[in-house]
């Protein structure tokens, strides 16, 4: 069992979530409710991640965090060390793979709230952000929380994009998944076993869990 | 002393997204009723009075508040403005219950003191404790509407607003909310508008009605004004007057405030055409082709052999529809072809009209009210509308 791969992954899931969420709440929220003309753009994007191969996004990610771009140069100039192959890139390159992880579940729960509740909340003199968290963030909890298990569970065993960005240096980018894949390539069928077992376990509990916290959280209508 | 003026004023004219016209105004303690067909504009005249909508042009002012002044750029959001709205489906918050439901409004308070108040709204429409703790799915419609009515009056409204508060609740709860609001309008001193679809309920709750058809707002009055004298035939079957006849104006009669009014039916000559004596405002020209109505207090059945006047018609039963405790009768007039009276008849005396019945019908003449059909009536604005 590689401890230090599986904290690693605990530790970028963690970090992943605490950065996205936010962001993910307040562009599901404005996807929701928006009725601009380039929305079908902004929500193509966000799905992009979804249909790429994580090659594709691997690639582009290391190219542009890489020491040939400008902006990686320009990090490296100014911050003293690279993005790829360590920690931060990984966390950059995370939070981007799993944008339409949280954003959509978040999108579809904000928009399943009835129009008119917001503007009772108006008429009743509620503040945009007031309603924001009182009304909306409340009524659209069960999707924000299944948002936020799919991201973990995501990043817990996403491999692709990780390997291109972090390579697989232990303790820094060795994550779960990519031990496994090197207890493989090693012929440590039984090391790969447990961790893959361990994963496979860790999902399927965290996204039941989620389902049966969802239900009990829906709102009677 | 300074000069009166209405607690809510309202002049809307747009063009988009839908063409709204017209002027109202309500005064303090009033119930006006906003009636009209679906799409006609109801809902979003008052979600402009609320500022959940701005319109392209219009002045809303409530008592010295300029709310929405487009001339001068003002429009005030739904926050600063001090409405208690009722919503259609209540819009209650459903992971609230009753009690933070009506805490809404009062969130500028300190808790305690937010929940007291809510719970003195509560009991005041007639929750009961029990009832004030449960979450909206786990109460009744009339239930849900009475929170909704209490949330809307924890805000301490200056203007009341009712967006078909009555559809989704069904006859025994309607008429206890019949009551509550008969209540609400003694106990307020602000305009309360009313939107319906409901004719009878208009008239019932109303001081004031205000029809609307098409985004235009085409009369207001009080219900007897408006049932009385409808502006034009438009008005006339949106409140559903039945009984509507054509005409032409032949000119003031040598009574003097009387003019004389020739009733057309189909295929008469001129000379078979009744003449009849009305009331003359002194509007009309000469020969001006007419609509004219007459409310059914305006109307007796008398027997057959006491028709001896000019205002009394031979008719016979054509139709007797039983409707629980009255009957829908038409009766069709010997003098006058095609033209055709409908009457609600209620107890024992409907029993002895049965389809077939000759009797007479006597028209109380000074009830009369004529309408000119104007060439640029409401047919072809309609028509142009719907083009456009």
């Amino acid at each position: 069992m590689d401890w230090q791969a599986l904290i690693l992954s605990l530790q970028l899931a963690f970090v992943t979530l605490l950065i996205l969420l936010p962001f993910g709440l307040l562009l599901g929220r404005w996807l929701a409710h928006t009725e601009v003309r380039y929305k079908a753009w902004i929500e193509g994007l966000v799905v992009l991640p979804l249909v790429l191969p994580p090659t594709v996004l691997g690639y582009y990610l290391l190219v542009s965090m890489g020491g040939g771009s400008p902006f990686g140069q320009w990090f490296a100039e100014t911050f003293g060390f690279q993005l790829t192959f360590n920690f931060l890139g990984l966390v950059i390159a995370s939070v981007i793979f799993n944008i339409p992880f949280l954003v959509q579940p978040i999108q579809r729960a904000f928009e399943s709230i009835p129009r008119e509740l917001g503007e009772a909340a108006a008429v009743s003199g509620l503040s945009k952000w007031q309603s924001f968290w009182r009304i909306e963030v409340l009524l659209a909890w069960p999707g924000i929380l299944s948002g936020m298990v799919l991201t973990f569970v995501h990043t817990m065993g996403e491999f692709g994009v990780v390997l291109m960005v972090g390579g697989s240096i232990p303790g820094e980018t060795k994550t779960i998944a990519i031990s496994i894949y090197d207890r493989v390539q090693s012929f440590d069928l039984d090391g790969a076993n447990q961790m893959a077992m361990m994963l496979l376990l860790l999902s399927l509990t965290a996204v039941v869990a989620s389902f049966f916290a969802s239900a009990r959280l829906a709102v009677k209508r | 002393m300074t000069q009166h003026s209405p607690a809510l004023q309202v002049s809307i004219e747009q063009t988009l997204p839908m063409p709204i016209k017209g002027y109202f105004q309500c005064e303090s303690g009033q119930l006006l009723a906003l009636v009209g067909p679906s799409g006609a504009g109801k809902t979003s005249l008052i979600r402009m009075l609320s500022g959940l909508m701005q319109p392209q042009q219009g002045k809303v002012i409530v008592g010295d508040e300029v709310w929405c002044d487009t001339e001068q750029n003002i429009c005030l959001s739904p926050q600063s403005r001090h409405v208690g709205m009722v919503f259609q489906n209540y819009a209650l918050m459903p992971h609230f219950d009753a009690i933070e439901n009506v805490s809404l409004p009062l969130l500028h308070l300190p808790k305690a003191e937010r929940i007291k108040q809510a719970k003195r709204w509560l009991d005041h429409v007639g929750l009961t404790d029990a009832e004030q703790h449960r979450k909206p799915a786990d109460l009744s419609g009339g239930q849900q509407q009475r929170v909704a009515v209490a949330r809307a009056l924890a805000r301490e409204p200056k203007l009341m607003l009712l967006d078909e508060p009555f559809s989704a609740v069904d006859q025994m709860n309607r008429q206890s909310l019949y009551r509550l609001l008969a209540d609400l309008r003694r106990e307020l001193a602000i305009p309360i508008i009313l939107v319906t679809h409901d004719l009878n309920e208009a008239r019932m709750l109303a001081d004031q009605l205000v029809v609307i058809d098409n985004g235009q707002i085409l009369q207001q009055g009080t219900p007897s004004d408006i049932y009385n004298a409808p502006r034009n035939a438009r008005v006339a079957d949106l409140v559903g007057i039945h009984n509507r006849f054509l005409g032409e104006w032949i000119g003031p009669s040598e009574q003097s405030g009387q003019g004389l009014l020739r009733w057309k039916g189909q295929g008469l000559s001129v000379a078979q055409q009744p003449v009849l004596q009305v009331r003359d405002k002194g509007r009309l020209p000469e020969g001006q082709p007419v609509n004219w109505v007459i409310p059914s207090d305006g109307i007796s059945l008398i027997k057959k052999n006491e028709i001896s006047q000019q205002n009394d018609f031979h008719a016979e039963v054509t139709e007797s529809r039983h409707l629980g405790e009255i009957n829908l009768l038409t009766l069709t007039i010997e003098e006058v072809p095609g033209a055709e009276f409908v009457l609600t008849l209620s107890g024992s005396f409907r029993k002895n009209l049965p389809v077939g019945t000759k009797l007479g019908i006597r028209l109380d003449l000074s009830l009369v009210h004529v309408m000119p059909i104007r060439a640029d009536g409401q047919g072809k604005n309609r028509l142009k509308i719907n083009k456009a």
